[in-house]
């Protein structure tokens, strides 16, 4: 992975003094809590319920084992011994103390981690495949793209003040894994007609209030050329974003205010007026970067068949939480972090260093965070993979219900955060208690269900195959659902089936709509999404809202 | 009298903002210096520039100014960083380029880097003090106006 050099390490450093002196005006009243508001986001740092929550950013979701063991370090000696890894690749720590936060940005800046605008409205850590590097179908790794883009955005002396957050999501295959198309700019690596590779550049997606998919505005971008047309697109929307209503400031009201076509005009006019001016990819620097992630150093091994002779639990766990990795003899391994009774992508300081150790002794150093809020081992040894099983079993990291239905992903809800309506944890615990019969979920097949406490969406239920929203109804909690959405591949935004559920019906609703499914599928192989975009969503409303009958 | 940082050092303010009473040269808003084409040519003009000013109008009268004052009407609002790398970089403007309003020593890196060298700060802030904040960082990745650091990242010209 990239290593820092001298720039990037004397970099964070200066943004750790900087920080420290910050806190210190704030705290010593030379700074007001309005001053101090945006200068703390853009270190991660939010006032939420019940503490500050300091955001730790995890650029593409990447982490060395050295990393992996600060993030413990710092969940134990800073906060309550856990984090809560999010649907962005970072991680959360909830119970930070303020004059702590300089602390704990110097101990990440020893691990060359940072939490640089993980909020705030500028450019928001980068993101991308958990595959990326490992997958069969990719055409390139698209991590020192994502790599680049980091080095670019941060502390980007034109672009650190915009209209609203800015995210930017890059993809190196076609099977798109990192949910480009609902980001405010989604990058994808194609190949063009001269077979050299390039940027499809799609722009305005985006999930919050206001789900839209992005619309592409280039078909084609020389690699070289990423940056310079990055600039153009955030010059035009730096300018004329709306700045007088925070629910119309993403790029995605511009879009949608000027057009697709006049939007694109003004991006392309100052990409040409620009170009000169702006940073070009060198070939040298991008080739340094591609090296950082070189592919390890893997052995020729054979490929015997894993669940010859294994025991149940284990052929449940290989079949589920494993994936097929590019060079034979290796699996990608999934660590799930949705146990019943955890809050989804939530881990232990003691997890965190026990997996660290696995990853050293399995996976060549290396950890990833997904986007589903569970952690992947990336390349480990076929052979290796019952003792990985068995270590895993026993720290609670093995539940095979990886891409089934209790492999929900989750925002941290009321329990934590200010903006929610709803507690999202309890009615994921609710709907683990439901379904936990793991031959029953298996029959169910893939179907993801995604969860946001409140409408701006940070669990991204707009992309859940089963969507559930959070909403305050005279001060109780209720819950809309969606079915539909996808995240992956052909993005797609779910539809509401109709009125909210009050909070305890909620897992049930979900049993009489998975009923639907397991009535109406074409045999096994037809998942749930294909029999929803099949048959549309009115069988499923339908029973959904039955309650009376069924439990007659 | 106003006292701004200009170029490292503190020094009093001779002009005066649109509004302003008093003698010194007056700085005009755009539309007035738009409208204002009798204006003798070579004379030393300064403009004040909101946030939604578009300073592509300026670039016939760019010769003749002396001091752009760029407004900063929320310390939230980045327009006017832009602002600032169109006049050096696009439109190569050279002499004063001052940002005012809502701006602290918190901003003053990066809108040095975007090639401002004159501030003007929110009141309460001390501008002796607040001149420590052009050396909060020493590096910076991207190429820009500014010549505070040397960017990691080139341009192709």
């Amino acid at each position: 992975m990239y290593k820092y050099d001298e720039i990037d390490r004397r970099f964070v450093n200066e943004r750790v003094a900087e920080f420290r002196d910050q806190t210190r005006r704030f705290l010593a009243g030379e700074l007001t809590e309005d001053e101090f508001r945006p200068l703390r986001l853009r270190n991660g740092l939010y006032i939420q319920t019940h503490a500050p929550m300091l955001r730790v950013a995890i650029p593409y979701g990447l982490l060395n084992t050295r990393q992996l063991r600060m993030l413990a370090h710092i969940a134990r000696r800073y906060d309550r011994g856990y984090g809560h890894f999010s649907t962005r690749q970072n991680i959360q720590y909830n119970w930070p103390k303020l004059a702590e936060v300089p602390d704990i940005l110097a101990e990440l800046a020893t691990v060359e981690m940072h939490a640089i605008q993980t909020s705030g409205n500028c450019i928001r850590n980068v993101t991308s495949d958990h595959l990326a590097g490992v997958a069969a179908d990719e055409l390139e790794d698209p991590r020192p793209w994502c790599e680049l883009i980091r080095q670019w955005s941060t502390l980007h002396p034109e672009f650190n003040y915009l209209p609203r957050k800015f995210k930017i999501a890059v993809t190196g295959a076609p099977n798109d894994r990192a949910a480009t198309a609902v980001h405010d700019i989604g990058l994808q690596l194609v190949r063009g007609a001269d077979g050299g590779l390039g940027f499809e550049v799609l722009v305005g997606g985006g999930l919050g209030r206001m789900p839209i998919i992005g619309k592409r505005i280039r078909a084609w971008l020389p690699q070289q050329e990423l940056l310079a047309y990055l600039e153009a697109i955030l010059r035009v929307y730096n300018r004329y974003g709306r700045r007088d209503n925070i629910h119309r400031a993403r790029i995605k009201v511009l879009v949608k205010s000027l057009g697709m076509e006049e939007f694109t005009r003004q991006v392309e006019a100052e990409y040409a007026a620009n170009r000169a001016l702006a940073p070009r990819v060198g070939a040298a620097a991008i080739a340094r970067l591609r090296a950082s992630f070189a592919p390890h150093p893997y052995q020729q091994l054979d490929e015997p068949d894993p669940t010859a002779g294994a025991a149940a639990s284990f052929i449940a766990w290989y079949r589920h939480n494993t994936r097929a990795h590019k060079v034979r003899g290796y699996r990608v391994v999934f660590v799930s972090l949705k146990r019943h009774g955890e809050a989804p992508g939530d881990m232990t300081a003691a997890q965190m260093d026990a997996l660290a150790t696995l990853a050293d002794l399995h996976s060549f150093g290396e950890v990833r965070v997904t986007h589903d809020q569970n952690l992947v081992l990336a390349d480990v040894a076929q052979r290796d993979l019952r003792a990985l099983h068995a270590a895993l079993v026993p720290l609670g990291l093995a539940t095979p219900n990886i891409g089934t239905l209790t492999d929900m992903i989750c925002c941290p809800g009321l329990d934590f955060c200010s903006l929610a309506n709803a507690g999202s944890i309890g009615i994921a615990k609710q709907i683990h208690a439901q379904f936990d019969d793991l031959d029953y979920l298996y029959d169910l097949g893939e179907i993801q269900v995604k969860m946001s406490g409140c409408m701006n969406a940070c669990g991204h239920h707009h992309v859940g195959h089963i969507g559930i929203l959070g909403v305050d109804k005279h001060g109780e909690e209720w819950y809309q659902i969606t079915l539909g959405g996808s995240a992956t591949g052909e993005v797609a935004l779910g539809e509401v089936i109709g009125p909210s559920v009050p909070k305890l019906d909620v897992a049930a609703t979900l049993e009489r709509i998975v009923g639907v499914y397991l009535e109406q599928r074409d045999g096994e192989a037809e998942t749930f999404l294909q029999v929803v975009r099949r048959i549309g969503i009115a069988p499923f409303k339908e029973r959904a809202y039955a309650a009376d009958t069924v439990a007659a | 009298m106003r006292q701004i940082l200009w170029q490292r050092e503190v020094r009093a303010d001779c002009w005066r903002y649109p509004g302003e009473a008093g003698d010194g040269p007056l700085v005009q808003t755009l539309s007035e210096l738009l409208a204002d084409a009798n204006r003798p040519p070579g004379a030393g003009t300064g403009v004040w520039l909101g946030p939604i000013d578009e300073v592509a109008l300026l670039v016939p009268q760019l010769p003749q100014l002396a001091l752009i004052v760029v407004n900063f009407e929320a310390s939230g609002d980045g327009r006017g960083y832009s602002q600032g790398q169109l006049l050096r970089q696009r439109l190569g403007y050279q002499r004063e380029l001052r940002a005012a309003g809502a701006i602290r020593r918190d901003h003053l890196f990066l809108l040095a880097r975007c090639g401002f060298d004159a501030f003007d700060f929110a009141p309460g802030e001390d501008p002796r003090a607040a001149l420590a904040g052009l050396d909060s960082y020493s590096v910076g990745y991207q190429p820009a106006s500014g010549t505070l650091v040397q960017p990691r990242m080139r341009t192709p010209g």
